[in-house]
C-alpha cells in the first residue's frame, strides 16, 4: 500500500510541500475521493467499543455505511464537494502484491482458528482474555471490502446526490486525472501512489473520523519536485526504487540510497546499468524487475478521459435515503433524517468562491522587494509556531 | 531600521481590534514610504489589505525594508496597555526577531515599555488588480453595520443589488426574508449621505459572517466604500488619514445550472 518511506523523505528534503490544516479551509473546494480506500478505511476502523464491527439485527455489516455517511456529511458541513471514485480491476501488475495480501489474510485467518480454539480451552483469565484481543488484532487483518459493500456504498451515495466515478482501473490514478484536469482541486487518498500519478494536490486524512483530531495534510506536488530537484518522471523512478504496490525493490536500498542513486544517475536505467556493472557492489538488482512495465503504468495508467465523467451535485433523495438505511439497515430514523437536511441545506447554499479564484498568486521572485524581505526574515525565530499559511 | 510614531495609540488599536477577527498572523511590510500589510483568512474568503502613508506618521523613519510577522492576537494584548490618547512608537531593527512599542502619554510623566516577538510567517502574496468598479457605494459606516447586523440575525448571506435607483440589500432566512433598500442622498453635504456611482448594475451574494467582521472597522472612518463588479470580489474600504483599511470578499457564486432558485 503506497510508497514505502516517501512520506519521510518529503518531510526531510521538501517540508515545503507538506502542509497541514483544518478541514474547514477546505470549504468550496471540489475534492476527489478514492472511494475503495475510504471503505477499507471504515471497515477496519467504524466499530463498537468492543471491536465488534457494526451490523443490522440481520447481523449484516453496516461499518462501511455508517462511516460513508457521516464522514461525507462532515466533509459537506464543511463546504466541500466530494466526489468517490471507484476501483475498477487491479492491473495486472499488481497480482504479485494482490497474492501477497491474499496470503497474509489466509495466515491470520488460521491464527484466528488456533486463537479461537485457545480461547474455548483456556480457563478466565489473563491469558485467554489476551488470546480474545488477539482474535480482535487478527480479524481486522482479514478484513476486506466486499463487492455488496461496495454496490451498497454506491448506493448510498447517489442517494445521498454525491456523484461517484467508476474508473476502470485503479481509483487513485482516476483522482489523480480528475485533479490534474481541474475538475476537482485535489485527490484524497491516502496512498503516496496518488502523487505519482500527477496529481497536483493530495490531501490526506480527510476521510479520518473527526474524534483524531488528525490535522489534514495538503502535499503539493510541483513544490516536491522542485524540492527534490526532479522531473515527474525522475519523481516515479525513484517511487519504483522506494518500493511500490507493483514491483519488489532492490535488497539494500533504502529510501535514503535511493535517493542518493537518483541524484546520481538521473534515471533508472542508469542505475540498473550502475549495478551491473559493478557485480562487486553489495546490491543485485532482481531478476525479471520489470520496472519498465511499472514505469509505464505510473505514468499512462489506466484512466477515464476526464471530459467524459459526469460530476454533478444533486439534492438528496430523503424518503430514499430513509427507506434504505433505517428500515434495510437499521440506523436511526433521526439521525438520518437530520443528516439529509444537513446535505439539502449545503444543496441550497450557493457555494462560496475562494479569493484564489481571482487575485493571483504573485511570484515572490518577481514580487519588489519581497525576496530581500524574506531572507533577513529567514534568521529570525519564529517566537511561537510557524504559521501554516 | 524602523522608527515610527503615532500621536495617537487609538489608530492602531482600531484598526488591529478591526482585523483580529479576519486573520490572525500578518506581514507588517515596512519601506520608506510606510507600512503595508496584506493578509488572507484561513479559507482563502476574505482579504485584508491595509496601507499606512509614512505621512501619517508624525516621525517616520526606515532606511530597509524590513518585514515583521506578527502574531494579531498577541499584538492585541500589548495594545491594550496603551490608552487612546498615548503617543505610541514602533521601533525593530533591520535583522532583529522583536518589535518594541512605548506608549507615552501627553505629559510625558510615563514611558511603557513593550516588546512583542516576531515570527516568521510564509505567507503567499496576491496581486489586486486596480481596476475601477462598476458601481461604487459610499455610504455612513454606521448604517452599513446595522444592516450587516440585522441581515446576519435572519440569514447567514446577503445579496447586495446596486442600479441607478439605489443599492438594495436583501436575505432570506429560515423564519422570513428581509431588505433594506438605501437611495442615493439628494444633497451630498450632509453628513451622514449616500452616494451611489453606477456604470453597470451589479448584484452578488455575501457571507454576513465576514462582511460582519469588516464592520469592526467602522470606528475608523465616517464613511464606508463598497466597490462592487459582477464575478468579483467585493471591496469594503475605510479610508484613513493617509492610507486606507480595505477588505475582500470572494462572492457565493452560482452553480452553472442553479438559475432556478426562486422557485423554492
Amino acid at each position: 500500500m503506497g510508497i514505502k518511506g516517501l512520506n519521510k523523505l518529503l518531510m526531510e528534503h521538501c517540508p515545503a510541500a507538506l502542509r497541514s490544516s483544518e478541514i474547514k479551509n477546505f470549504g468550496g473546494r471540489k475534492v476527489a475521493i478514492d472511494a475503495s480506500m475510504s471503505l477499507y478505511q471504515f471497515v477496519i476502523a467504524v466499530r463498537q467499543a468492543d471491536g465488534q464491527q457494526l451490523t443490522n439485527e440481520n447481523g449484516e455489516t453496516t461499518s462501511h455505511l455508517m462511516g460513508m455517511f457521516y464522514r461525507t456529511l462532515r466533509m459537506v458541513d464543511n463546504g466541500i464537494k466530494p466526489v468517490y471514485v471507484f476501483d475498477g480491476k487491479p492491473p495486472v501488475l499488481k497480482s504479485g502484491e494482490l497474492a501477497k495480501r491474499k496470503e497474509r489474510r489466509e495466515e491470520a485467518l488460521k491464527k484466528i482458528e488456533e486463537l479461537k480454539q485457545q480461547v474455548e480451552d483456556g480457563e478466565e483469565g489473563e491469558e485467554t482474555k489476551e488470546a480474545q484481543e488477539d482474535v480482535t488484532r487478527f480479524e481486522k487483518r482479514t478484513v476486506r471490502v466486499t463487492p455488496e459493500q461496495n454496490d451498497e456504498a454506491k448506493k448510498l451515495l447517489t442517494l445521498m446526490g454525491i456523484p461517484i466515478v467508476e474508473a476502470p482501473c485503479e481509483a487513485e490514478a482516476q483522482c489523480a486525472k480528475l485533479a490534474e484536469a481541474g475538475k476537482v482541486y485535489a485527490a484524497a487518498s491516502e496512498d503516496m501512489d496518488t502523487l505519482c500519478f500527477g496529481s497536483p494536490v493530495l490531501l490526506r486524512h480527510l476521510t479520518f473520523s473527526e474524534a483524531k483530531k488528525m490535522p489534514i495534510s495538503e502535499i503539493n506536488f510541483a513544490k516536491i519536485l522542485e524540492g527534490l530537484e526532479m522531473t515527474h518522471a525522475q519523481f516515479i523512478d525513484l517511487c519504483i526504487l522506494l518500493g511500490c504496490d507493483y514491483a519488489d525493490t532492490i535488497r539494500g536500498v533504502g529510501p535514503q540510497t535511493a535517493l542518493k542513486l537518483m541524484k546520481e544517475h538521473g534515471s533508472l536505467e542508469k542505475i540498473v546499468e550502475h549495478i551491473e556493472k559493478n557485480p562487486s557492489g553489495k546490491l543485485k538488482v532482481p531478476e525479471n524487475w520489470p520496472y519498465q512495465e511499472v514505469r509505464a503504468l505510473l505514468q499512462a495508467p489506466d484512466v477515464l478521459d476526464s471530459s467524459s465523467c459526469d460530476i454533478k451535485w444533486n439534492n438528496p433523495d430523503v424518503e430514499g435515503l430513509v427507506d434504505f438505511l433505517v428500515r434495510d439497515k437499521g440506523f436511526s430514523e433521526d439521525r438520518v433524517r437530520a443528516g439529509a437536511a444537513r446535505l439539502m441545506k449545503q444543496v441550497k447554499v450557493k457555494p462560496q468562491a475562494r479569493l484564489d479564484g481571482f487575485f493571483k498568486v504573485m511570484p515572490k521572485e518577481g514580487g519588489e522587494k519581497r525576496k530581500a524581505d524574506d531572507k533577513k526574515t529567514k534568521g529570525k525565530k519564529p517566537a511561537t509556531k510557524k504559521a501554516k499559511k | 531600521m524602523l522608527e515610527a510614531k503615532l500621536n495617537e495609540a487609538a489608530l492602531l488599536k482600531k484598526i488591529i481590534d478591526a482585523i483580529k477577527d479576519s486573520v490572525t498572523d500578518v506581514n507588517f511590510e515596512c519601506s520608506e514610504t510606510g507600512i503595508d500589510v496584506q493578509a488572507v483568512d484561513s479559507s482563502h474568503i476574505a482579504l485584508v489589505s491595509l496601507k499606512l502613508g509614512s505621512d501619517g506618521f508624525s516621525d517616520y523613519r526606515c532606511d530597509r525594508n524590513i518585514t515583521l510577522g506578527i502574531k494579531v492576537a498577541s499584538l492585541v494584548k500589548i495594545l491594550r496597555c496603551a490608552n487612546d490618547r498615548d503617543a505610541l512608537t514602533l521601533m525593530a531593527d533591520d535583522n532583529g526577531d522583536q518589535l518594541r512599542l512605548t506608549f507615552e502619554d501627553s505629559k510625558s510623566e510615563r514611558v511603557s515599555e513593550f516588546v512583542l516577538k516576531l515570527m516568521t510567517i510564509d505567507q503567499e502574496h496576491l496581486g489586486i488588480p486596480d481596476t475601477k468598479y462598476e458601481s461604487d457605494i459610499t455610504m455612513p459606516v454606521d448604517a452599513f453595520q446595522k444592516i450587516m447586523r440585522d441581515m446576519f440575525m435572519l440569514s447567514e448571506s446577503v445579496k447586495i443589488s446596486c442600479d441607478k435607483e439605489g443599492v438594495k440589500f436583501s436575505c432570506k432566512g429560515d423564519v422570513g426574508d428581509g431588505s433594506v433598500l438605501i437611495k442615493p442622498s439628494s444633497s451630498v453635504d450632509d453628513e451622514g449621505s449616500t452616494t451611489i456611482a453606477v456604470e453597470t448594475p451589479v448584484s452578488m451574494e455575501l457571507n454576513l459572517k465576514y462582511l460582519n467582521n469588516f464592520c469592526k472597522a467602522s470606528g475608523l472612518a465616517q464613511n464606508v466604500h463598497l466597490g462592487m463588479s459582477s464575478e468579483v470580489p467585493i471591496m469594503v474600504e475605510y479610508l484613513l488619514p493617509n492610507g486606507y483599511l480595505r477588505f475582500y470578499l470572494a462572492p457565493k457564486i452560482g452553480d452553472e445550472d442553479e438559475e432556478d432558485e426562486d422557485d423554492d
